[in-house]
């Protein structure tokens, strides 16, 4: 059977897109360390130091900036963001203010034309009707625009209290941010020595000895050995020819394998 | 000029992208707050990041500010008596107290003309 391991890792992960009906997986859930390496195979690309820190979870390592970070995110879980729109009533506002300007000038325009009437010495009536008309709408189009006008600054004023909500959530997005960065650097620090030295022993690695840079290896290296380095529950998909079997790679992974 | 200002990492992600890629049309850019000029190309910009992220985009337009036009002369006059103070610890509340200087609540009390 021709499957692409991406559509099986989909079915480890659950995730509705891309997953291959063919293909059901029963397994524990995958941790955030199989999003970066759960799905190994050669074309894939691996942020390496996320996928390290990562790794370093899975073994229960912890920061100094866990405390704050786990406080942060309470917080900010404790701001609600209203998603319900919030009808601005611009357009309405400029609507019924342009209308009241038409209604004045065809007021005015009536009201012209009942002196002309008088002056030209004719019955007003028909222009005075004319008249009483447009003044009415007039009147009607100005009440209107005070509603819209009035319905304009109160949505205003609420915006505003809505933005000073989402002011304080931005804030705290931008500490967890900060706080995230600031502890998978601590995790990197403290696994790049035993990542360094874990790379030479990856099955099929073109490196020897250990590499000035070791976040600068191919990604399949990278990935194996960050998954040698985590514990992973979930089984791992292996799509490259590294591993005699799926029982060599199970056991340089420890953790279960797809093989394909 | 027309004020732009993004209330989420997404919004001040996308102003960053629309400042870079349209240079010209932007007046000036303070971290998630940016200005830009006011031509329908300026607003066209700025409309799509409200398009795109709803109300963590605000936007506003601004007026050059004139104080000859918008401040009665009252007002400027107490500027330029208290920045000339002898004794420049001060505050500007005890400073006008006994003076015909209008006081912070009488300044607080009037809005601008608007405009």
């Amino acid at each position: 059977m021709d499957v692409d391991p991406r559509a099986v890792a989909a079915a480890v992960r659950r995730t509705d897109s891309a997953s291959d009906e063919r293909i059901a997986v029963d397994c524990p859930e995958p941790s955030p360390l199989h999003d970066a390496v759960g799905c190994i195979r050669p074309e894939m690309g691996l942020r390496t130091r996320t996928a390290l820190a990562r790794a370093g979870r899975t073994r229960g390592l912890e920061t100094p900036y866990d405390e704050e970070l786990r406080e942060t995110r309470r917080e900010l879980d404790a701001i609600a963001v209203e998603t319900e729109p919030l009808e601005s009533h611009r357009e309405r506002v400029t609507e019924a203010e342009a209308a009241v300007e038409q209604a004045r000038i065809r007021a005015a325009e009536a009201r012209g034309r009942v002196r002309e009437r008088s002056e030209s010495g004719l019955d007003p009536a028909p222009a005075e009707s004319e008249l009483d008309d447009a003044l009415q709408t007039l009147s009607e189009a100005e009440t209107d625009a005070i509603a819209a006008r009035q319905a304009y600054e109160r949505d205003r004023r609420r915006q505003r209290e809505r933005r000073d909500r989402r002011e304080r959530r931005f804030r705290l997005e931008e500490r967890v941010a900060n706080l995230e960065r600031q502890a998978r650097s601590h995790l990197v620090d403290r696994l790049r020595d035993e990542f360094r030295g874990v790379l030479s022993r990856v099955p099929g690695a073109t490196v020897t000895d250990e590499p000035a840079e070791p976040f600068e290896v191919d990604s399949v290296t990278a990935a194996l050995a960050v998954a040698h380095l985590g514990d992973i529950s979930a089984p791992v998909v292996v799509g490259i020819d590294r591993f005699g079997s799926a029982v060599a790679a199970s056991a340089w992974l420890e953790a279960p394998v797809l093989y394909i | 000029m027309l004020l732009v200002i993004a209330y989420s990492r997404e919004a001040r992600q996308s102003l960053r992208n629309v400042c870079r890629s349209h240079d010209e049309s932007v007046i000036r850019r303070f971290g998630r707050v940016a200005l830009f000029e006011a031509t329908e190309f300026g607003a066209f910009q700025a409309l799509r990041l409200r398009e795109k992220h709803g109300e963590a985009i605000q936007l506003e337009q601004t007026v050059p500010f004139n104080e000859f036009e918008s401040v009665r002369p009252d007002v400027r006059e107490a500027v330029a008596a208290y920045e000339d103070r002898e004794t420049p610890f001060l505050p500007y509340e005890q400073f006008q107290t006994g003076s015909d200087l209008p006081s912070p609540t009488e300044m607080k009390e009037r809005d601008l003309p608007s405009g």
